[in-house]
Order: structure tokens, then C-alpha cells, then sequence
């Protein structure tokens, strides 16, 4: 097949075949840019016009209702009911915001938008109704939002909760019309740090498929040395089928340079007397006898959201519009114009609502691909990613594995080091090459991969320390980053020096602890819970255990949570109550609170026993959704949160329970059955009877 | 070939027969309620109700349907008309996070409360188990088919 040939007509509709020749683009990455957002700003994202207001949301909406919460916000405000401000999701043309990550949008979008609103009602209050309103920054405590008025602390309708409800369009993927095209690129099933491409296929079996309307050769896929092939059909279900017929023969530049991956993190082939590369405490530990030493080994784990990442493109003119449920529009629309050697202005991206992202959705992808497609086709092209492609394309939570060691005297810890091997999550592999990554290895670490490392307990000497592999499979963020992993791996181990010295391992906590906000929140889901210890109950069938963890999430949002679990006797696990105690500060949407606390709690679930994706041979070997499981309603008990509610300013609770729940599930499991889980998720038959 | 669409009659097209009922719905007809999730039956994300019976559209093939009465979320509530009580709960007990798989899980809920208008919590469990959340909306899901079928009682 000649790849120069373009646009030739033949049975079956029109074949595109088009060489786009190899990609030229900077092997610079396009990154990220983080810039805080300020009350300047913020007057961009609310507007007076006709008697109504309209917030143009200066976030990602995800599920977790940021938009209700800067609505209640803007309402309170500006002193207006409900119903007199609308919301819309923003585009490009919104003066830039930062990647909606790190659950931060409370805590730097509320106040700047506050004053933006103030000033916006001075102003309409001294009769002005147009132009642009300076802002004139008041104290917070002049703020009506922050003093709690309006409809601040109550839980009002969610916006887009009746939409939701009624199945309206408001996802990406949800672009349909008679003149929307599907398309797919596929690419090899490895990382992409392996050149690959198509060497061989069946264009005559793939182009019988019915719906079938074009290939596209030559698809650059991320960092130019990937190249995938493109088809394009009229129905979406054709591209599965034009795939199969395709039956692609890959060209590979190497192997993985890692086919062992557990043992290329293998935490006690790296231990070191001194600590490792990078230290998050560094107290001198001396080495010698231990009271206890415990080893954590995490699995490569995928987010498991619903939603596999869709865009629509469309080019007009010169122009480029995307549509994509990203967590960044900005950063996706830099990386559109850098591809397409484009003036950033001549790409928009609009932002859609996210059908679940969990730190899963911020390179770009999808995006690329569609705008390809449909620049070669000339249509509005469709992209939404496969589920075997969300496994084997997309990046995940990295694998760890970490060892932490302690020594006791007089019912006290006085010596503690947490070593940890694991591999980027900031800095993901998916997005930063190789040589990129040596540099920001030696200047920076990873702070995701040491997010949590840092424990909150007094030790008279506190080490942790941690090194990267960089995988041949892709690492990145992922709901709380390594802060799940992490105060998972210190729960465990201070659980277990309690049990060393016999101590109940909530007033154990405490004799170690002094922030106050902390031991609060332990104190209150001890009470709420009626903790009396661990409870481990033996019976004939079932064994049955309580456990507590508690945490500070990037040092300004506080969990405790208390778990019952029942094991059956060939090992099955089942979590049958928990309780949560949380304080993020000041709350604007104390049930939304709640609902990020639930779901925080459903994910313990997951991250203890489920969250795992099928590795070998240095890549995911895991196609389907059934091979990585994540909790299913029956899994996930009955939950009370109690909000710990304070004056503090607002801090964030999207990520926050999940430094406390899988620490209470295991020690709970381990207060059942007597065995410490070490390896996560759990395997049930190590629990077995 | 026709069915009964949230009680109209359509006729599909041929060339959307061979194809799977979740795209005949979104692709062709634009109701997008129903989501692709994983699109092999695990899910639950594409979940509409076909001759009284909660199934998964991403797995039923459109030429299957021939005949029969086909519901989805965006029928529930009348044209402008009140929401369903089911939607109605879902929003009182603000059950969506991100919503992605809400359109299903309310089929589901629909689907099991006509059959069984005062469910067990083991009849929930049961009727849900197939609808999965990775948001962790559970609880909420519970506490609002619970309201709905109390409110019947
Ligand atoms: S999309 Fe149909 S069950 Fe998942
Ligand atoms: S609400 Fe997000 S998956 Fe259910």
C-alpha cells in the first residue's frame, strides 16, 4: 500500500490513506502549568448580565461538586438567591486555571471568588452594569461566604444533579449527531518508552466491516517514536470489529527493559543502613535490633473509574474545538496547539463533566487522537478509549513496596524508619521521558511518591526515605498519591507496635501525637464508634476484628476511621461497619463533605482488597474490566461520617479518608485473624482457616 | 423492525441493527442517558429496561430488541413533567458524584421496585450488585430506593 496516496474512493465508502510522515514535534514534553488562582482573577468567572448572574466554574467538575460548592459561595456572596446564578463548565478562553488535582478548589478558588464577588456587588450597587469591576481584596472575615451566611454550611440541589438524574447530555462522549464520526487509534500494548508500530494488516477484511469509512497511517502517538493506526466508522460499534480484522502485526524497538517489576522494587534488596535516595525525615536511625520490622508490598493499580476518557473534535477554518472530560483543559489545549503547530488561541478545549477521574485524567490522549482523526477526515471525530485501552494506555497508581521498622522502650516508639521503593507518580512516565526524569529524580524526588511518608507520631528518631524505578509500564497520580500506600504501610506498623506492648492501640495513638486537630478526630470515631479495643470475637464460623487508622492529608485535612471486619473461614474478608471522623476546616457543603468522605471510604475498600492490574513480562496483560475489580454494593457496609467542624480556614476532603480506611480495614482484618495483611490487595487465601 | 421506545413507536434503521442496543440508543436515537462503561456486561453503566427486565444494552444486540418495549432514563419522567420518584429520591439524598453511572443504577432500582415495591435490603443488594460506582455512592443508593419503596408503603 502506498502510504503517499490520498483520499481514494472505493467499495464501501471513502478510504482515507494518509502519510502524515513521522511526528516533528519538540521531544520537549508540554507541561503543566500551575499558577494560583487570585481574586483578580477570579472576577472572570462571574458576570452580571440581564439581572442574572452566570459563574463560569473556574474548575473541573467530577463528582465532587465543586460546582454546587462555589455556587453556595457566589450565592452568599453576592446576598442573591439559588436560582439567580447559573453555572457554566469553562473553555480555554477563561484565563488560565491550574489542573483541577490535589483537592485544593475549596481551599485557594473559594475566597478569590468571594472577593470577586463582593466587589461585583458594591459595584452593581452603585449602579453599574457594565464594564469590568476592579476588585478591592476585603479581610476574610468581612467575606458573607466565610462568615457562613446564605446558603453556606447547608446542602442545597446539586447542579447538574436533575440533569444526571435524567440521562441529559453532559459527559463528552454524550457529542452525538448524524454528522459525528468514530474513530480509534490503535497502538502496541506497551509503554511508551518502546518505539513501536503497525508493520502489517488487513485492510480488505477491515474495510468490509459495514460502517467502515477510513484508515489512517501513520498516527504519532505521545513522545514521536509510537505510531499507531487510525480507523474511522460510521457506528461506533464498527471499530471494534475493524479492529479485529485489521489483526495488526506491531514492530518493536526493545523488549521492556524490566520484565520482573516486583522484584525491580523489591524493598529488601534496597534497604539501606543510611536511608534511601530521598528523604522525607531524615533523624539519624541507628541500624541494629529491631522490636518490629514489617514489610508492605502495594500491586499496580488502575482508578477503576467509569468513564473511559472520550473527546470530540472538530476543526473549522483553521481552527480546532475540543470537547474532553480532562482535568485540565488548559494544559490539554497547550499540548493540542504544540502537536498541531498551532497558535494556542486557534484551539479551544472545552471542559465537560468528568465521569470519574481520580488523578486518572490529566495527560492528553483521547484529545490528540481525535483531533488526528478528524483533521484527516474532515469530519467531527469521536474518540472514547476502550477499556482495554484504559488498562494498557492510560497511567496508574505505581506499585511499592516498603519495609518500616521500629524500636520501643518504657510503652514508648523512640526509633522509626520507613523505607519505600516505588516508581513516579509526579513526575509520571506516561508524560515525562526518561532523560526529563533523571533530572527531576535528582532535584526533586517525587513528592507524589513521598506524599504521607512524613508520620504524624512523636519519635524521639523519625527516618523515611524512598527510591524510584522508572517501570516499563506507566505510573502516575492517583487518588491521594502515595498517601493511600503510605499511611497505610505507618497505620499497619503502629498497630502492630501496640500490640507489641499490649496497648490499646487508640490511647497508644494518642500517648504519640500532638497536633490537636488529630486527636480529635481520633477521639470522636472512638466515641461515635464505641471503640473498646480491637473486639476480636472468635466464633464457630466467622472470626470478626475492629481496627483504627488515623491521618493528616497534606498537612491541613485530618481523618480517623474505625472498621469491623468478618472473615469466613476459607479467607473471604468482608468490611462490615466503618466509621469516619474528618475536619477539613471551615465547610461550605457539609453532605458533599460527607459524600467525599463515603467515597473515600469506599475506595479503602477497594484499596485493601481489590485494587490490583495484571502485570507480566514488564507489561499489563489485564484486557477486560472484570479483571480488575473494584467494589461492588454488597462490599461496601454502612458508613457514619461525623465532620469535625472548625473555624480553620477550609482545607480539602476529596483524598482525605483515604489515609485513615485501609489502615482501620487492616487492622481489623488483622485483629480477626491474627495474621498482619502485608500485601495489598489482600489474597483471601492467606487468611484461610 | 420497530420497537416501543419510552412509549413511542421507532423504526431502527438498518444499519443499526447488527450493532449493540447502547449505541442504536446514543448514536441514533440520542439518548445518552445510557453510558458506555466497560461495554462486556460488568458494569452496569448502559443499564435500560426492556419488556419489564433491567439489562445491559452494551451486550444486547439492537435486532434483539425487535418488538419490544424499550425503556431509559430520559423516559421516566414525562415531557417536562414531574421526575420520576426514583429520580426524585436520587436527587433528595444527592446520591451522584460524578454521575457517570447514575442513569443505570436508577434503571436498575426502577426495574426492581416494580417488581418488588417493598424490597428486602438482601432484595437490594441482590437487584444492585450488577451496578457498579467507583465514586462509592452506595449508601446513598440504598437510603433512596429504601425511601422510595417506604413511601409506597
Ligand atoms: S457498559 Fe454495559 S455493563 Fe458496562
Ligand atoms: S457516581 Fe461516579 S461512578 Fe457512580
Amino acid at each position: 500500500m502506498n502510504r503517499r496516496d490520498v483520499l481514494r474512493a472505493a467499495s464501501g465508502g471513502l478510504v482515507a490513506v494518509i502519510g502524515l510522515g513521522a511526528a516533528v514535534w519538540s521531544q520537549v514534553p508540554v507541561l503543566p502549568k500551575r499558577p494560583a488562582p487570585t481574586a483578580g482573577d477570579a472576577i472572570g468567572w462571574i458576570r452580571f448580565k440581564d439581572g442574572a448572574y452566570e459563574l463560569t466554574l473556574p474548575r473541573v467538575e467530577m463528582g465532587q461538586h465543586i460546582a454546587t460548592a462555589l455556587k453556595q459561595v457566589a450565592c452568599s456572596e453576592l446576598h442573591v438567591a439559588w436560582d439567580k446564578v447559573q453555572v457554566q463548565l469553562h473553555d480555554t478562553n477563561l484565563p488560565r486555571v491550574k489542573a483541577t488535582v490535589g483537592s485544593e478548589s475549596v481551599a485557594q478558588f473559594a475566597e478569590p471568588l468571594a472577593q470577586a464577588c463582593a466587589s461585583l456587588r458594591v459595584a452593581i450597587k452603585e449602579g453599574r452594569d457594565h464594564g469590568l469591576v476592579t476588585v478591592t481584596p476585603r479581610p476574610t472575615s468581612e467575606l458573607s461566604a466565610f462568615k457562613g451566611e446564605g446558603v453556606v454550611g447547608v446542602s442545597p440541589e446539586l447542579v447538574q444533579g436533575r440533569d444526571i438524574v435524567q440521562g441529559r447530555p453532559l459527559y463528552a462522549a454524550d457529542m452525538v449527531g448524524a454528522d459525528m464520526r468514530h474513530g480509534r487509534v490503535l497502538f502496541a500494548p506497551v509503554t511508551t518508552d518502546v518505539g513501536s508500530r503497525p508493520v502489517k494488516w488487513n485492510a480488505a477484511a477491515a474495510k468490509a466491516v459495514p460502517g467502515f469509512v477510513a484508515l489512517v497511517e501513520e498516527v504519532p502517538g505521545p513522545r514521536g517514536h509510537t505510531v499507531g493506526l487510525g480507523i474511522i466508522a460510521r457506528h461506533p460499534d464498527a471499530l471494534s470489529q475493524i479492529a479485529e480484522a485489521l489483526a495488526i502485526e506491531w514492530d518493536l524497538d526493545s523488549a521492556p527493559d524490566i520484565l520482573d517489576m516486583e522484584a525491580a522494587i523489591d524493598i529488601d534488596k534496597a534497604l539501606s543502613p543510611t536511608g534511601l535516595k530521598n528523604a522525607v525525615m531524615n533523624d539519624p536511625v541507628e541500624e541494629g535490633a529491631w522490636d518490629g520490622s514489617f514489610r508492605y508490598d502495594f500491586a499496580f493499580a488502575p482508578h477503576g473509574q467509569i468513564e473511559p476518557r472520550a473527546a470530540v473534535a472538530e476543526w473549522q477554518n483553521g481552527t480546532l474545538t475540543v470537547w474532553t472530560g480532562t482535568q485540565d483543559a488548559f494544559y490539554i489545549r497547550d499540548e493540542l496547539a504544540d502537536r498541531f503547530g498551532m497558535a494556542p488561541g486557534n484551539v479551544r478545549v472545552q471542559s465537560m463533566r468528568v465521569g470519574g477521574a481520580f488523578g486518572g485524567k490529566v495527560l492528553c490522549r483521547a484529545e490528540v487522537e481525535a483531533a488526528f482523526l478528524a483533521r484527516e477526515s474532515g469530519t467531527r471525530v469521536k474518540v472514547q478509549w476502550t477499556r482495554s485501552q484504559e488498562l494498557s494506555r492510560a497511567y496508574h497508581r505505581p506499585p511499592s513496596s516498603h519495609r518500616v521498622r521500629f524500636r520501643l522502650s518504657e510503652g514508648r516508639l523512640t526509633d522509626w524508619d520507613h523505607q519505600q521503593m516505588s516508581s513516579h507518580i509526579i513526575f509520571t512516565s506516561a508524560g515525562i521521558p526518561a532523560w526529563m526524569q533523571a533530572g527531576t529524580n535528582l532535584a526533586a524526588g517525587d513528592p507524589g511518591v513521598a506524599r504521607g511518608m512524613k508520620m504524624p507520631y512523636q519519635v524521639a528518631r523519625a527516618r523515611a526515605s524512598y527510591d524510584l524505578v522508572r517501570l516499563p509500564v506507566h505510573s502516575g497520580p492517583w487518588r491521594g498519591l502515595g498517601a493511600g500506600p503510605n499511611n497505610l504501610a505507618i497505620e499497619c506498623t503502629i498497630d502492630e507496635a501496640a500490640w507489641t506492648l499490649g496497648a490499646d492501640p487508640v490511647e497508644f495513638r494518642l500517648r504519640h501525637l500532638q497536633d490537636p486537630r488529630l486527636k480529635a478526630v481520633l477521639q470522636r470515631v472512638a466515641e461515635s464508634s464505641g471503640w473498646q479495643g480491637h473486639a476480636p470475637n472468635q466464633d464457630s464460623t466467622e472470626r470478626k476484628g475492629r481496627g483504627v487508622a488515623c491521618g493528616i492529608y497534606k498537612e491541613h485535612s485530618y481523618a480517623a476511621v474505625v472498621a469491623d471486619v468478618s472473615v469466613a473461614p476459607d479467607g473471604t474478608i468482608r468490611v462490615t461497619r466503618l466509621w469516619c471522623a474528618h475536619d477539613c476546616g471551615m465547610v461550605i457543603n457539609p453532605d458533599q463533605v460527607r459524600a467525599q468522605c463515603e467515597g473515600n471510604l469506599a475506595w479503602s475498600v477497594g484499596l485493601v482488597l481489590h485494587d490490583g492490574l495484571p502485570v507480566s513480562n514488564g507489561g499489563v496483560v489485564a484486557d477486560h474490566f472484570s479483571e480488575t475489580p473494584i467494589p461492588a454494593m454488597p462490599e461496601v457496609p454502612k458508613m457514619s461520617v461525623n465532620l469535625v467542624e472548625r473555624s480553620h480556614a477550609p482545607s480539602g476532603a476529596g483524598e482525605t479518608v483515604i489515609v485513615a480506611g485501609p489502615g482501620a480495614i487492616a487492622n481489623a482484618i488483622r485483629a480477626a485473624t491474627g495474621m498482619r495483611p502485608t500485601r495489598f490487595p489482600v489474597v483471601p487465601s492467606e487468611f484461610a482457616l | 423492525m420497530k420497537i416501543l421506545l419510552n412509549n413511542e413507536n421507532q423504526v431502527i434503521p438498518e444499519p443499526w441493527r447488527q450493532g449493540s442496543l447502547l449505541f442504536l440508543l446514543r448514536d441514533y436515537f440520542g439518548l445518552v442517558g445510557a453510558k458506555l462503561g466497560c461495554g462486556e456486561g460488568v458494569c452496569g453503566a448502559c443499564t435500560v429496561i426492556v419488556d419489564g427486565v433491567a439489562i445491559r444494552s452494551c451486550i444486547t444486540s439492537a435486532d434483539s430488541v425487535q418488538g419490544a418495549r424499550v425503556e431509559t432514563v430520559e423516559g421516566l419522567a414525562g415531557d417536562g413533567g414531574p421526575l420520576h420518584p426514583v429520580q426524585q429520591a436520587w436527587l433528595d439524598h444527592a446520591v451522584p458524584q460524578c454521575g457517570y453511572c447514575q442513569a443505570g443504577q436508577i434503571m436498575s432500582a426502577v426495574a426492581l421496585l416494580r417488581e418488588n415495591a417493598q424490597p428486602t435490603s438482601d432484595e437490594v443488594e441482590d437487584a444492585m450488585e450488577g451496578n457498579l460506582c467507583r465514586c462509592g455512592t452506595y449508601q446513598r443508593i440504598r437510603a433512596a430506593i429504601h425511601s422510595v419503596a417506604e413511601v409506597k408503603r
